[in-house]
This record gives structure tokens, sequence and C-alpha cells, in this order.
């Protein structure tokens, strides 16, 4: 991260142009991106995947940039939300209410970090630690002892919808539509919850107590000696960042139709990735551009793994390893970048 | 008004490395009064205001501020009453936020954080004020990241902000020394203009005498966590700074003032 850190040292400066070079690089980057996907072959599925996936990305950047609190409690609140929506959804209630209680599933996994890093004075990564092997058994007992929940025949944000999304869509566009009417439908609905909770998250960075988390991860003894009690901003700040990745493990539950005890494996470096490719590629400079920046990361995560198994014609059995090449490459290459400059300014170059 | 009974601290107390940081330290700031700090390194200086800021506990004895005994409250509730403003330029202000936050941040002082828009326009002419007060031309930066200031920038102004919303007392903890001697004049300027015009309780510790004959009503000299002299009143108004080293060699203390000191 050394390498991306500077990146972060002035999110909110509003010099002129930045916003509007930020715009001409996500357009830039959006045009790659699709010519990749048609070009590639690659499933627009990938798409709807990354928005499931991207406000875990944005938890990540809560926690790392903002409160630069080595946090790795996402992987304990991603499956908490998902087996808190999988229950109460296979139990009758809507969908929409189930994010909600995901989300305060996952505020108070965050709360868990947050205490233990305050009361018993230890640090954030050991913290979050703890806390994610307590939330194992916690998911468990979430899903009544069982690793794991079907959401077949549910009624889901995707499933409620489906039949007349598909209808509609062959009716317009022809049969050959029918095969792609899920995938789009995922990008709809994740794409409208995405932009509302980053809205929502927008907004809130910007209040009072937004900008005392964001001065906290900066300088924690300016916040106290401005009267304000930085333990509440780190507490507040893990509690919305948890919430976020719950929300994401409820997107995702209802998306792959099922919910499962190991489904955060992993997903703290996934958010990392998220969050530096973002960086790398889009060079955010105020708060916005940071979250839109960790969501667009998220999608190229999906996108680049999706098209990588095309291309090489893999067996989904071979995931988690191309997940992890994807992510030594988000984390490697601008260091390795930075290497190869230092070395030709060495060399004359 | 600021007072200090009786107060003592100790590190490590009970080990090998048991230090006496304050031992039985009384001492009373009326309101609007400015009182310089003098002493060697180790004198205990800075615990004194670690005490008086909450960013260390005492042992035995008692502060007040106004009245309202203050001894055990957590710091950043005293902040509301306390500007505190440090050696080093970084401490003061948040790198990464622009002039216009920080501020903003500062004049939260005193409440409760909201869910109220965190850069106000009403609060727009009030910061171009008091920075125009200053005269360095930071009230044209207000976008400016904190971050891009130099040390002296930033310094002055952790000052606004420490006492933007009226503080009864700001303590002021070397606040020059870190900076080149330009800087450092401009300020002691900034700091004479805030101290006088709000009419605040200002304790300023510093290594040079000369800072300690310009600046305020009384000097106090410590040494070995002990108050050891004061020069107020009609002494002080006519002491130099050679008196004051004189006063300090007259000691006898086996402390040796240091070349900075000296210098300064």
């Amino acid at each position: 991260m050394a390498a991306t850190a500077s990146s972060v040292d002035q999110p909110h400066s509003r010099a002129s142009g930045a916003g509007l070079q930020f715009g001409l690089r996500a357009i830039a980057l959006t045009v790659v991106v699709a010519f990749f996907i048609s070009a590639g072959n690659v499933n627009i599925g990938a798409i709807g995947q990354g928005l499931g996936y991207a406000l875990a990305g944005v938890t990540v950047f809560l926690t790392f940039r903002v409160l630069n609190f080595v946090d790795l409690t996402v992987d304990g609140a991603f499956p908490i939300g998902g087996a808190t929506c999988a229950i109460l959804i296979v139990n009758g209630h809507s969908p929409e209410f189930a994010i909600v209680a995901a989300f305060a599933a996952g505020a108070l996994t965050g709360l868990a970090t947050a205490l233990i890093d305050i009361i018993f004075k230890i640090e954030g990564l050991l913290a979050s630690i703890i806390v994610i092997t307590a939330a194992y058994t916690v998911t468990l007992h979430i899903m009544g002892g069982k690793s794991n929940i079907p959401l077949l025949g549910e009624e889901t944000l995707i499933s409620r919808h489906s039949k007349t999304f598909r209808n509609w869509l062959v009716e317009q566009f022809g049969d050959q539509m029918r095969r792609q009417s899920t995938n789009l439908l995922e990008i709809i609905i994740f794409g409208a919850i995405v932009i509302i909770v980053l809205l929502i998250l927008y907004w809130f960075l910007r209040t009072e107590i937004g900008l005392a988390i964001r001065a906290t991860g900066k300088n924690e003894q300016m916040v106290r000696a401005t009267g304000l009690n930085h333990y509440m901003m780190i507490v507040i700040g893990l509690m919305a960042a948890n919430g976020l990745a719950a929300i994401a493990g409820s997107m995702v539950v209802q998306q792959f139709g099922f919910a499962d005890v190991s489904l955060g494996f992993g997903l703290i470096i996934r958010g990392l990735a998220a969050v530096i490719i973002g960086e790398v590629l889009l060079r955010p400079r105020s708060v916005g551009q940071f979250l839109v920046a960790a969501v667009a990361g998220m999608l190229i995560f999906d996108i680049s793994r999706a098209w990588i198994f095309s291309a090489l014609d893999l067996p989904t059995t071979d995931i988690q390893f191309v997940s992890a090449l994807v992510v030594l490459a988000a984390l490697g290459a601008p260091r390795l970048y930075d290497r190869w400059k230092t070395y030709r300014q060495r060399h004359g170059g | 008004m600021l007072s200090l009974e009786h107060v003592s601290v100790t590190f490590n107390e009970g080990t090998p490395n048991e230090v006496r940081a304050l031992r039985d330290i009384s001492l009373a700031v009326a309101d609007g009064e400015f009182v310089t700090v003098i002493g060697s390194n180790g004198a205990g200086k800075s615990t004194l205001f670690n005490v008086v800021s909450g960013a260390a506990q005492p042992r035995a004895g008692r502060i007040t501020l106004d009245g309202d005994d203050i001894t055990y409250q957590p710091e950043y509730l005293r902040s509301h009453d306390i500007g505190r403003v440090f050696q080093d330029p970084r401490l003061g202000t948040c790198p990464g936020l622009t002039i216009r936050e920080n501020l903003s941040l500062a004049a939260i002082h005193g409440r409760q954080a909201g869910l109220r828009r965190d850069v106000k326009p009403a609060h727009e002419s009030w910061f171009y004020e008091k920075l125009e007060q200053q005269h360095l031309g930071l009230e044209h930066r207000l976008d400016a990241d904190v971050a891009l200031l130099s040390g002296g920038q930033r310094q002055a102004i952790t000052l606004v902000m420490a006492t933007l919303t009226k503080p009864k007392l700001l303590l002021l903890d070397e606040h020059t020394a870190a900076l080149d001697p330009n800087a450092a004049e401009q300020v002691i300027a900034v700091t004479e203009q805030l101290a006088s015009a709000d009419d605040l309780s200002v304790v300023m510790i510093t290594h040079s005498m000369q800072q300690a004959c310009q600046l305020g009503d009384r000097v106090i000299m410590m040494n070995q966590g002990q108050i050891v002299f004061e020069i107020a009143g009609e002494e002080r108004r006519n002491l130099t700074p050679a008196d004051l080293i004189e006063r300090f060699h007259s000691l006898d203390s086996g402390v040796e003032l240091s070349d900075r000191q000296l210098l300064a």
C-alpha cells in the first residue's frame, strides 16, 4: 500500500479541473472495459457480481483509508449480513427488510471490533481477527446451526422481478436476450442499490460527524484537542463500514441464491484490491471520487477475473487461485512500476 | 482562572525508572494573564501542560478551571475550554483536509458533532476575518490542503483553530521552536494579537529567553519538577535575557543551560 498512499493525501482538494479530469478518466476506463467485455467475450454476469461485492470495497476504503484502521472485520461482517438476510427471507420477510437487518448485524460486528480496540487497547488487526473468529460461530447460529441456507423458490430482489423482466426483454429485443435477462436485472437492481448507498454515504461523510471521522484517521491527537471524542468516531466509522459489508453480503446471497458460512473467505484481500485498482486507474482526489473509485475497482476486479477465465478456459475450481493472481497484480503492479521508474532514473533512461 | 493545588505527577512509580515529573506544584493563572514558562529539558514543563490538558493524570492534587474541578476530566471534554498548540506543526492541523475543513472542525468545538453540513457557508466570513488578521494571506487559500503549507503557516492556522471558539485557557508548548526565525517571528506576532484580542489566559513554554522577556506578564522558571522562581510586576517589565540567564546560574541546581537556550 505504501506505493499508493500518496494518492490519498489530498482526498478533498477542490483544485479546478480535478473533477473534470476524474470524469474523463472514468469515461476512458469505461470504454476500455466495455471493449474488453465484448472482445474478450466476458459474461456480463461479472458486472452484476462486481456490483454485489462493490460495497465491501467501500468498507475497506472507509476502514483502511479514511479511518486509517487496519480492519479485517469485513471477512466476518459479510457472511453475518448474508446469513441474517437469508434467514429472514426464508422466514417470509421482505428482501428490503432483510437488507436493513443485515446492515444492523454488520454494524454490530464493526462495533465489536471497535470496542475491543478501545477497551482492551488491542490494535485493529488483532481485534478484527478475534471478531472474525467469533463471527464464524455467530453466523452458524444465525443460520440455525446449518452451514448453508438455500433461497430456492424464495422471493428475493432478483427473483421477484425476474419473470416480468424476462418477458419484457424478450418482447422488446427478441429471444436471444432470454439468456442474459437475469444478469441484466442484477446489474439494474444492484446498480441502483449501490448508487443509493453511495449517495447516503457521500452525504454522511460531509456532515460534522463525517468530517470528524475523516480527521480521526489523519490526526487523532488533533481531534481530541478539538474537543471531539475520537473513540466515538472510530465506533461510528467501523459500524458504518461493516454495515456496508453486510449489505454487500445480503446482496450476494440473493444473487447466488444461497447463504454460506464461508462466504466471506478472503474478502478483505478482494476489497483491498478493489480500492487499489480504483486508486491507480482513476487517481481520485475528493471523497466522492474515492467512493466511485472503490466501486469501479471492484467491478474491474470481477471483470478481469472473468476475462482470465474465459481466455484460458479454466474450470471453476481454479477460482481462488485466479483471484489471488488478480490481487497480486493489483497490489504488485504499482510497486513494480515505482521500482522501474527509480531504476530508469538511476541509469539515465 | 486556572489553578493547580499541590499537584504531583510520577511516571513508572515503584520501578527503578521512577520519574517524579511534578513535585507538589501550585500555580494560579488569572483571567487574561499571559505567563511564560522556562526551564531546562526534563524540568517538567510539558508534564505541567499534559496534566492541565488531561493527557496525563496527577498522582495527587487538584486542578480547577474557573472553579470547576477538572483534575480527572477526560482530555476531549476539557478541550472545550483549553486550546493547545504543540511544538510540532504537524500535530495541530489535519493533513488531507483543507484549511476550511480544519477550521470547520475547530468550529464544532464545545458542541456535539452532529449531522449538520461539515462546511457551513455562514462561517465563511468568520474564517476569512480570522485569517486576514494574521496578514499571512491564508484567507485566500481556504481550499488549500494544509499538508501543502509551511510549518509557520500550519502553526498560525493551529493558533486560529485553538482560539476560534474563545477558550478560557491557551497552552503553547514551544510552538515556535521548530520554525525558522522568520516564521517564528510571524507566529509570535499572531500569538500576541490573538492573546490580546480575546482577553484569554495564556501559558507559554519557551526555550527562548528573548521570548520569555518579550511576551507576557509573568515568567516562571521550573526545575526538577518544581517552580523555582517567578518574576512578575515591575521586575518583569525591566527584565532582560541577560538577567534571566544570571538568575538561572545563581540557582544551585547543578543543571546547565543548553547552548540552544543561551543562543535563542
